[in-house]
């Protein structure tokens, strides 16, 4: 049913200029992202920087006392592991596998290589950190003043956004971790949108029925992140192409 | 005439920028060439820099002065996303390659400031290496506030984040007295009134604060301290790392030359 894997299902990739992508491409490495696995951990150095195909990352703040809040997903639009090309020795998050699939990596020392290039990578790269930044800040107030309902809502456009397909492989523990929210909070959102039918939640897969109603409900923060994503990110081919 | 007047811009300019940790970075001839775009300006509270959705004019590299960066929503509910001092600069979509800002950026505490136009700062960050350099750190230490004030939010009382706010004002400010209303408060807290009215004068009664209208004196700064959530510390020391680390820095590369 799949296509076959390809880097080139990474956005980010994809919008490179042929010349730049044929030189990444040998680097690049298909691995497989099981659910809940983190890819970094909170103070670590990071080996590699990850391209998602299909599979969504989560970032998580972790607090001293180990409760962990969500500041941003990462899917198809982005690359998971901004600190190693910014210069950061470490990342201040932890990165886990939010929805099961796939990923294109590639070593940090290369990527650090190919970013001081200069060229179209590291513009890409830029303009996916200011989308990232937007949606960090996006998150944090969503969190404050919006209800679990909206923030589930938020979450599922911002994931299907991201992937190939209309399902998420994931469970509702992972989304109230990630909400920062009880457990049964969640399963009440989660619940009223299957009895609405713009979901259908069954053994740790959502599947999204009715998009248009799941954005009636959404707060405002899903049109923010969307909007800034789009237009720092969607006419990046044409820019690119300019550029080179 | 007009000669003279920009020699002595531009010395106030060279005493005035050292507050800048950012700036104060940047090797000594590049830091020259710099200076000849950067304007010295008086900040003063209250005063907007950015609303979100607007053309960048200027980069603010902040001395004395202070700029929270606020996300709104529903027209009128905000949240202080991130705090900008001496260590930082006002402006970093510029550094991405975008010249739009997504937060409104408001002056939080008074003082000086270096500014440049975004033109003049788009070309200079081009030539110079390491100012690029300073200025991708310095995003990724911002990125960092982001996320762990996203988590504070998230799990503190409002008493708690009220204490830190006031903290991080108070070792700023350098002074025990200064003026937030209510309304300001709970923009940057992301809560109600009476939600600040409530932590105010719980903190008040601890005298740890004297609060009345809009006036607020720190009276107990250890008490403070003590009644602030975990991260003041953690927020205080990434700044102190940053401007620390600006410093080894500059000695490696002094020492190289």
């Amino acid at each position: 049913m799949l296509a076959p894997h390809t880097p080139k299902q990474n956005h980010l990739l994809a919008a490179l200029p042929a010349a730049d992508y044929e030189r990444l491409l040998s680097h690049l490495e298909l691995v497989p992202l099981e659910l809940g696995w983190a890819l970094y951990e909170s103070g670590s150095q990071q080996g590699y920087v990850y391209f998602p195909t299909a599979s969504i990352v989560s970032l998580l703040y972790v607090m001293h006392d180990g409760s962990s809040a969500e500041i941003a997903i990462v899917g198809n639009e982005g690359v998971v592991g901004i600190a190693l090309f910014m210069g950061g020795e470490t990342t201040p998050s932890r990165a886990v596998v939010q929805s099961a699939g796939y990923a294109f990596r590639l070593k940090g020392s290369l990527l650090k290589g190919e970013f001081e290039r200069g060229g179209p990578l590291q513009y890409l790269l830029l303009r996916y950190t200011q989308a990232l930044i937007t949606q960090m800040a996006q998150t944090a107030v969503c969190n404050r003043h919006h209800t679990v309902e909206q923030q589930l809502c938020r979450w599922l456009l911002l994931s299907l956004d991201r992937l190939p397909s209309s399902e998420l492989t994931m469970t509702q523990e992972l989304i109230a971790n990630m909400l920062g929210v009880r457990r049964e909070g969640v399963t009440e959102a989660a619940g009223k949108l299957q009895a609405a039918g713009l979901i259908h939640y069954s053994r740790g897969k959502i599947t999204v029925l009715d998009r248009p109603k799941l954005e009636a409900r959404v707060c405002e923060c899903y049109a923010v992140v969307k909007r800034e994503s789009d237009r720092l990110l969607s006419r990046k081919t044409a820019i690119v192409d300019q550029l080179s | 005439m007009r000669q003279s007047n920009r020699e002595s811009a531009g010395h106030v300019a060279r005493r005035a920028s050292i507050e800048n940790s950012l700036l104060a970075a940047v090797p000594r001839k590049e830091y020259r060439r710099l200076l000849a775009g950067l304007e010295p300006v008086t900040l003063t509270f209250g005063e907007v820099l950015y609303e979100p959705g607007e053309t960048i004019r200027h980069v603010y590299f902040p001395g004395a002065s202070l700029v929270s960066l606020l996300t709104l929503v529903d027209g009128h509910l905000g949240l202080e996303v991130g705090l900008i001092g001496r260590e930082g600069m006002v402006g970093i979509p510029l550094v991405l390659g975008h010249n739009v800002s997504s937060v409104r950026a408001l002056v939080q505490g008074s003082g000086t400031a270096m500014r440049m136009a975004s033109a003049r700062f788009r070309k200079e960050f081009r030539l110079s290496l390491p100012l690029q350099q300073e200025l991708y750190r310095y995003t990724h230490t911002l990125m960092a506030q982001i996320s762990q004030t996203a988590a504070c939010n998230r799990f503190h009382v409002v008493e708690a984040r009220l204490a830190r706010w006031l903290l991080m004002t108070h070792d700023r400010v350098k002074s025990d007295q200064f003026r937030m209303t209510h309304e300001f408060l709970g923009h940057m807290l992301g809560v109600r009134r009476v939600g600040v009215t409530k932590a105010a004068q719980a903190l008040q009664k601890r005298k740890l604060i004297s609060y009345s209208r809009g006036d607020i004196i720190v009276l107990d700064h250890r008490g403070l301290e003590a009644a602030a959530c975990q991260c003041y510390e953690v927020v205080k020391d990434m700044h102190d790392g940053a401007q620390a680390g600006y410093a080894m820095r500059k000695m490696r590369i002094s020492a190289a030359a």
